[in-house]
């Protein structure tokens, strides 16, 4: 406040260098998540109605959501448990070279997303999958068809993939948090390692936990492009549906759509919120 | 107890890395093998499924649009988010905080939503349905990705001095930025340009959505082969990983040793 009273009009022109970006961000992204929300509480005459949202509370809607909410729930938390427990293993090797070959397998495993990803699943553990042969040539265990890669239970692993290795990569730096001295004063204190870990390690986690968690959830929340290369209309997704309703499938009515996207907008709002509170929570930690 | 800790570690890291490699390997070898649906290891080796990929009619125009919109996104990056962010570094430090919230957005909205908000609104011509429109959808997706780089090698070199001496010395902004800062945070603006080249090129909720057939890119003719012919996809997904990999290689050689590019990548996410 004080500099745009000492300095009103140099400050007024550095702020018109910034108006290009703010007018770009305003038309592609603000003004049309806008109109979608203003849009969603419309009738098809323009008039203001809630009759979109009665829409998605229909069964098919509500299934949708809880799907997707489960996988991106179950998902988050088995990422963030062997995240956690991987992170730590990589975190205490001793070979600093092995452990940023394994950050650095990470990097790239986390941005492997997508079509490419959910193919090479199917290569692995489609029915004639090598690993699903070799599961039976040398274990005698058929997967099929109890197990499909096709279905919820497929999805669950591929997203693991991802997910697992942004967790690693987010966990680290918070074990680098923890210092030496507080395990030595602990341990003087007569502290042992599982008093150590649930009075001084895991709190001191905690906020880099639930950041990871909800960050995972929301990264899984608006995933789309693997579900749909693997289970395609087969699978009842958020991201899923919403698609449909742009690509047009008589189904599926476009008011549906606005409802879900707002929704789903909120959800993720929520999930970036709390990310924000937890990170800010675990950078005092971190040095 | 030590020892039982270590080997503990070990075979937890042991699987994680089978986990990540074998997927990827199982497709590598699924694109060069002849017959591979009895036995554990492939029973020979060919190279017919690129032949038949090159030879898609579809395959160099898919390639191209990558390029184009992939492109596209890292000179939008290059020559509108590097110079907007050097401006609130110096000039605005009070839209800092705007800056940063604008940069985080685009995690929060999904692909689908930014795509049907997108098509809704231009749904008159030109626009509407344009491979422009992916390009714009495209950049306010990718954006992230080159401003955490830039902003932090912002941070980490003394912008304001370098800046003042500059301008005492007779430079215009345009000179600052291109000779003074620009090769300071080198590092940063290429890991940037990297990681939005290496998002845009796999991005495939946009462009099937926004342009869909009318303007195809590599991944939708990816998705399209793994319900036509596994053996073209493999070797469509090999391509894919490549691209994917050179990227990832790249940032972490641009970006020096040390754990630089991990933090940029979880700061971008």
């Amino acid at each position: 406040m004080s500099f745009s009273s000492r300095r009103p009009r140099q400050n007024l022109s550095a702020w018109a260098g910034v108006v290009p970006f703010l007018v770009f961000c305003l038309v592609f992204e603000i003004v049309p998540v806008v109109l979608l929300l203003l849009g969603s509480f419309t009738d098809k005459a323009g008039a203001f109605s809630l009759s979109n949202y009665q829409k998605i509370s229909t069964p098919i809607y509500v299934r949708s959501f809880w799907n997707s909410i489960q996988l991106s729930g179950i998902t988050a938390i088995l990422g963030a448990i062997f995240g956690l427990l991987i992170g730590y293993a990589i975190f205490n090797l001793p070979s600093p070279r092995l452990r940023e070959a394994l950050l650095a397998l990470s990097d790239v495993t986390t941005n492997f997303a997508g079509a490419p990803l959910a193919f090479a699943f199917i290569v692995i553990l489609g029915s004639s999958g090598v690993v699903t042969l070799a599961f039976e040539q040398y274990l005698g265990l058929k997967l099929y068809p109890t197990f499909s890669i096709y279905s919820y239970s497929g999805l669950i692993l591929a997203y693991l993939y991802f997910q697992l290795p942004l967790m690693i990569l987010l966990i680290i730096p918070a074990f680098a948090g923890l210092r030496r001295e507080w395990w030595e004063s602990a341990h003087n204190l007569g502290a042992n390692s599982w008093q150590y870990w649930r009075r001084i390690g895991l709190p001191i986690l905690t906020p880099s936990l639930i950041a990871g968690v909800v960050l995972l959830f929301a990264n899984a929340f608006g995933a789309y492009a693997t579900a749909w290369t693997l289970g395609g209309s087969n699978i009842t997704l958020v991201t899923i549906q919403i698609a449909f309703t742009v690509t047009g499938e008589v189904l599926h009515d476009p008011g549906a759509g606005d409802a879900m996207a707002m929704v789903s907008l909120l959800i993720m709002g929520v999930c970036i919120a709390i990310y924000q509170v937890a990170n800010s929570r675990a950078r005092r930690w971190a040095k | 107890m030590k020892k039982q800790n270590s080997i503990f570690s070990l075979v937890l890291i042991g699987i994680f890395v089978l986990y990540m490699i074998i997927p990827i390997i199982a497709t590598y070898m699924f694109s060069i093998a002849t017959k591979w649906d009895v036995s554990i290891l492939p029973e020979g080796y060919t190279l017919d499924w690129y032949q038949t990929a090159f030879d898609h009619p579809y395959f160099s125009i898919t390639l191209t649009n990558s390029f184009i919109v992939s492109f596209s996104a890292v000179l939008a990056g290059l020559f509108f988010i590097v110079p907007t962010t050097y401006w609130v570094h110096t000039r605005v430090p009070s839209a800092k905080p705007l800056l940063d919230l604008l940069m985080i957005l685009p995690f929060g909205i999904p692909a689908v939503v930014l795509a049907l908000a997108l098509i809704r609104v231009y749904n008159f011509q030109p626009v509407a349905r344009s491979p422009f429109l992916l390009i714009s959808g495209c950049v306010i997706f990718s954006m992230p990705f080159m401003y955490r780089p830039v902003s932090n090698s912002l941070m980490a070199i003394d912008v304001h001095t370098l800046t003042e001496s500059a301008l005492n010395l007779g430079a215009n902004t345009f000179q600052i930025l291109v000779r003074v800062i620009a090769p300071n945070i080198m590092p940063g603006i290429l890991s940037g340009a990297l990681l939005v080249f290496a998002t845009v090129f796999a991005e495939f909720t946009l462009a099937n959505l926004i342009t869909g057939a009318s303007f195809k890119t590599f991944p939708l003719l990816l998705v399209e082969f793994t319900k036509r012919d596994g053996r073209v996809a493999a070797a469509l997904s090999v391509i894919s990983f490549t691209v994917a990999w050179i990227a990832s290689l790249a940032i972490l050689w641009v970006s020096g040793r040390g754990h630089k590019p991990t933090e940029e990548v979880v700061a971008a996410h």
